[in-house]
């Protein structure tokens, strides 16, 4: 009877009722205290990111604190995790930027998350600025409040492309990739074949792409058909941890050519896949950098990383852990220099202020070299050319992602 | 004024609720289906096409959605009569992946890139569906059709042999839940403004089982209190840091064991009224 | 190029084989879907290549893992079906997913998400037969495949053990009321499926020498096609059906394109189970399963 439907609605009305009122809540105490907010996945298939970005975010408050913290208040930096899970990377942003009443927030790491989560920073007009999503535009979709502190896959390989080449002479290659990963697919049936055709390479299947899913475990067949075309180089473009599949594989079948790929292979895990297959990616931070930022970053770092427990023992500081340092602190750089005051009815201004200035930031003092924005939202900084051979990574060519209209690097 | 994080978790809550909804309905006929993401992920892309490429008014996109999910639910239900129990269910479960594939491959809709372009929508909005809908079920319940489907449930022979025309039941059922979910797909589609074909997998199709299993299965104001349960509890668990998911883990178990029929069932909800003699 | 792939096909397929026997030792006894099984299979394989990576041999290394993974199994079996074997099936088959999920769990938090390699693969020797060329693990996987699965239908026809089994499987009640304890022999399926899933664990990341939490996730759902398209009471049925889906898989990529893959899996397993709705080895029509 109606009734009972009605009982029904009450039920569902009370729990929503105490689901809502029963969270916690967060006060900021207005003008001492400086908050800002970061989206990682600490869970999931990318735990161990998350984590390390964690102790990252957690050393550099510390820091900060340390030597006075920002205009004189305490920094507070409210990390949640997002499982790896869009949707709750959303809930997250809609969290730190409604509830805690961060100024800005760093974050978060995928692509499929800041897919979802852009539009809401946008809607909340607050600041994300995410340290691993290189798919193409996905910043530039969500201007003005998305950000990223990295360089769209396709200006990287302009450079990393013509240095393989070079390198091993190569005249035909053949591509791989994960149709699964959206940053991995467009990298791989877009990018990387114009890239080819335009530095005279010939893509041997190129029309009969290879691919396989995140996930797999056997990539036989697709290998196998790899090594009847017989290329000069394979292109994989997957994340590491798919990507060291496909290259033991290729080691099994005695396919010992060069690899190539984007950012997403870069990773200390790769190196151990197969020493003797040589691979050639581009990074913006890697742990054997040398000056005296980097090292001094790393020599931080990395003590902490391996002391945490979770993160295994030879654990190395990772571009994302330096993308996100380099994020919040361009975050307090902008606080200490655009006259944000903190105070709770300043909020609005603030967070204004901190967008402007990211904006139209030139030359940061980054671990790699200077950063600044372009328009798209997408970093403009130093990044390196790695060629990983022999369990490490060296670095052979600097380019730099400028962009018409802004200084370079 | 409630806060857009709550804002957020209820849309959420919202979208989980008609997903549950359409298990639920199939459930009721005896049926498991652990596909309906395929559903659901019809129903996001279609909707999506509509309103983005065709400039369709939403409400208009997602009926056209709807109706258009249900007939490829009533397509897959006629195959589904051939099969019972877990070979039914396995079924499904191929079904939900093919779509899956599908999308991945559909370039035309942006493949493993995924689509954007949707215009957001107000939570009020998804719970006036959600809410409808909900009462729609709440008044099937209370109807003929419903007495005939659990008759289909509890024996499908006896069923038949009183009068019943159980294809028509089972394959209905199938309509209404593909439409249900596709709705489900629109809303979701609308609400984070860009999907992708990973939105729509078996992790999907779990999730509307767990809450029609865990809220209630044997009322339909149990979805809600699934839904409910599935979307807050891994926000409350935030404190365990990452020991979150194996909590999780063990509160299904734990729930599963001590009270199997979920947290509503009609006696429950009946403690609030007089009940209406069964 | 088409017998290496042929080759590639029958190995993939061994793995699913194990896998399926797992999922049907349990489904065809008890009735269960066992979502948990992905993760037993897993958690061997950590085990696995715990021994390996402390320098202990292979033998070592497989009891080790089927040991774990049996342990893991018995601790599911008391805790998560016991109490709930006269639920629905779909109630047992929701506890072995929250197994599952704190299986993944503890795995990301104990070895970390990032792929578990060895640096030396073990028993990389390979021999080429013409233009196919296999290695020594995959003659180990493709063996030891065979050997359990023979050991497992041994077990099933000709012990008392199995007779248990079989009379369970058929009607439980009519077998207790013969005397067999249904508790026990319930166990004794959990664990000789667990110690299945993890042998399969052990073996195959062995072979491809590395190991994530994620691993069992997409796996498990093939295996549970394969354990439907051989009928999931027949082990033989396992056994045509696993090669049968690996073959499939591979040619598809081969020829067909690596994109249509799973359309093509999938879908070969929606029309076997549409025209031969009891698998391919199954009984007759009746023996469809139990209402979920």
């Amino acid at each position: 009877m109606k009734s009972n439907l009605i009982k029904a609605a009450c039920i569902a009305g009370l729990s929503t009722a105490l689901t809502a009122t029963a969270g916690p809540s967060f006060a900021q105490q207005a003008g001492r205290e400086i908050v800002l907010g970061a989206i990682v996945p600490s869970s999931g298939p990318f735990a161990e990111w998350g984590r390390a970005n964690t102790v990252t975010l957690q050393m550099l408050e510390r820091q900060i604190n340390g030597s006075g913290g920002v205009n004189g208040a305490k920094l507070r930096i409210e990390i949640l995790d997002d499982a790896t899970k869009p949707a709750q990377a959303t809930n997250n942003l809609r969290k730190l930027a409604g509830d805690d009443k961060v100024l800005a927030v760093a974050g978060p790491l995928t692509s499929s998350a800041a897919e979802v989560t852009f539009p809401v920073a946008n809607e909340m007009k607050t600041v994300a600025t995410s340290q691993a999503s290189s798919k193409p535009g996905v910043a530039k979709l969500n201007r003005p409040w998305a950000f990223r502190n990295t360089i769209d896959e396709g200006v990287l390989g302009r450079t990393t492309v013509p240095y393989y080449k070079k390198t091993f002479n190569i005249k035909t290659v053949a591509i791989i990739y994960d149709a699964k990963d959206a940053t991995a697919a467009t990298v791989g049936s877009r990018i990387m074949p114009a890239l080819m055709k335009e530095n005279e390479i010939d893509v041997l299947n190129a029309n009969d792409p290879l691919s396989f899913n995140t996930g797999d475990l056997d990539v036989s067949a697709q290998v196998t058909k790899m090594k009847a075309l017989n290329p000069d180089g394979i292109v994989v473009s997957a994340d590491y941890s798919q990507a060291v599949t496909v290259i033991r594989e290729m080691k099994r079948q005695g396919i010992l050519k060069p690899v190539v790929g984007s950012t997403q292979l870069i990773s200390s895990a790769i190196l151990k896949a197969a020493p003797e297959i040589p691979i050639i990616a581009p990074a913006t931070f890697y742990a054997t950098m040398k000056g005296d930022k980097p090292e001094k970053f790393v020599s931080e770092l990395q003590p902490l990383l391996r002391k945490t427990s979770g993160l295994p023992a030879e654990i190395e500081p990772s571009m994302y852990d330096a993308n996100i340092y380099e994020i919040v602190s361009i975050y307090i750089d902008a606080i200490k220099s655009a006259g944000v005051s903190g105070k709770a009815e300043d909020l609005e201004a603030d967070r204004t202020k901190i967008r402007d200035y990211m904006a139209k930031l030139v030359g940061f003092p980054g671990l790699g070299g200077p950063i600044g924005f372009n328009d798209d939202g997408d970093a403009i900084k130093a990044f390196y050319i790695l060629h990983g051979e022999n369990g490490s990574w060296q670095s052979k060519v600097r380019g730099c992602s400028t962009a018409p209209g802004h200084p370079g690097c | 004024m409630m806060s857009t994080y709550y804002a957020g978790l209820l849309a959420d809550v919202g979208i989980l609720l008609l997903g549950a909804l359409s298990v639920y309905v199939i459930l009721a006929t005896g049926q498991l289906s652990l596909g309906n993401a395929g559903f659901m992920g019809i129903g996001a892309y279609l909707t999506s096409y509509l309103t983005v490429t065709a400039g369709i008014p939403l409400t208009a996109a997602l009926m056209m959605a709807a109706a258009a999910s249900g007939l490829i639910g009533v397509v897959i239900g006629f195959p589904a009569l051939r099969l019972k129990g877990i070979y039914l269910a396995m079924a499904t479960l191929g079904f939900g992946e093919m779509v899956r594939s599908f999308f991945l491959n559909f370039e035309a809709m942006g493949g493993s890139g995924g689509f954007d372009g949707m215009r957001h929508v107000s939570l009020a909005y998804i719970w006036s569906w959600a809410a409808a809908i909900l009462l729609l079920v709440a008044i099937l319940e209370r109807s003929q059709l419903w007495l005939e489907m659990r008759a289909v449930s509890d024996d499908e022979t006896a069923a038949g042999l009183v009068g019943l025309n159980t294809t028509t039941i089972k394959v209905g059922a199938f309509g209404f839940a593909a439409a249900v979910a596709a709705v489900a797909g629109g809303l979701f589609a609308h609400h984070h403004v860009y999907i992708e074909p990973g939105n729509f997998s078996f992790e999907r199709s779990i999730d509307f089982v767990l809450a029609v299993i865990l809220g209630g299965s044997t009322v339909g104001a149990g979805a809600l209190v699934g839904a409910l349960l599935l979307v807050m509890l891994p926000e409350y668990l935030r404190f365990l840091a990452e020991w979150r998911f194996a909590v999780f883990g063990a509160l299904l178990i734990a729930m599963l064991l001590v009270r199997r029929q979920g947290l509503l069932d009609r006696s429950l909800l009946g403690m609030f009224g007089s009940r209406r003699p069964a | 190029m088409f017998l290496q792939q042929f080759v590639n096909g029958v190995t993939l397929g061994a793995v699913y084989t194990l896998i399926a026997l797992s999922f049907s030792l349990v489904m065809g006894i008890l009735g269960v879907l066992n979502l948990a099984i992905a993760e037993l299979f897993m958690i061997g394989g950590y085990f696995g290549f715990a021994v390996i990576l402390a320098k202990l041999p292979l033998p070592v290394a497989l009891l080790a893992g089927m040991a774990g993974a049996a342990l893991v199994a018995a601790a599911i079996e008391k805790i998560g079906y016991q109490p709930l074997r006269n639920a629905p099936p779909v109630t047992p088959m929701l506890s072995t997913l929250g197994f599952s999920i704190i299986l993944q769990n503890v795995a990301t938090n104990l070895w970390g998400s990032d792929p578990l390699q060895l640096s030396e693969e073990v028993l990389s020797a390979r021999f080429t037969f013409g233009p196919v060329s296999i290695s020594a693990m995959q003659l180990v996987v493709l063996g030891a495949t065979l050997v359990l699965v023979i050991l497992l239908a041994f077990v099933v026809q000709r012990t008392s053990m199995g007779r248990a089994l079989r009379a369970i499987a058929e009607n439980r009640d009519v077998a207790r009321l013969l005397g067999v304890s249904a508790g026990p022999v319930t166990l004794l399926a959990f664990m000789l499926s667990g110690a299945l899933a993890g042998a399969a664990g052990v073996l195959i990341s062995l072979h491809y020498a590395a190991i994530t939490p994620y691993i069992g996730v997409e796996i498990g759902l093939k295996a549970i096609a394969v354990m439907v398209v051989g009928g999931t009471t027949r082990i033989w049925g396992a056994l045509i059906a696993g090669p049968l889906i690996g073959i499939a898989e591979v040619m598809t990529t081969a020829y067909g394109g690596s994109q249509i893959r799973d359309f093509v899996v999938y879908g070969l397993m929606i029309a076997i189970l549409l025209l031969r709705p009891q698998g391919l080895l199954g009984g007759p029509r009746s023996e469809q399963g139990p209402r979920v």
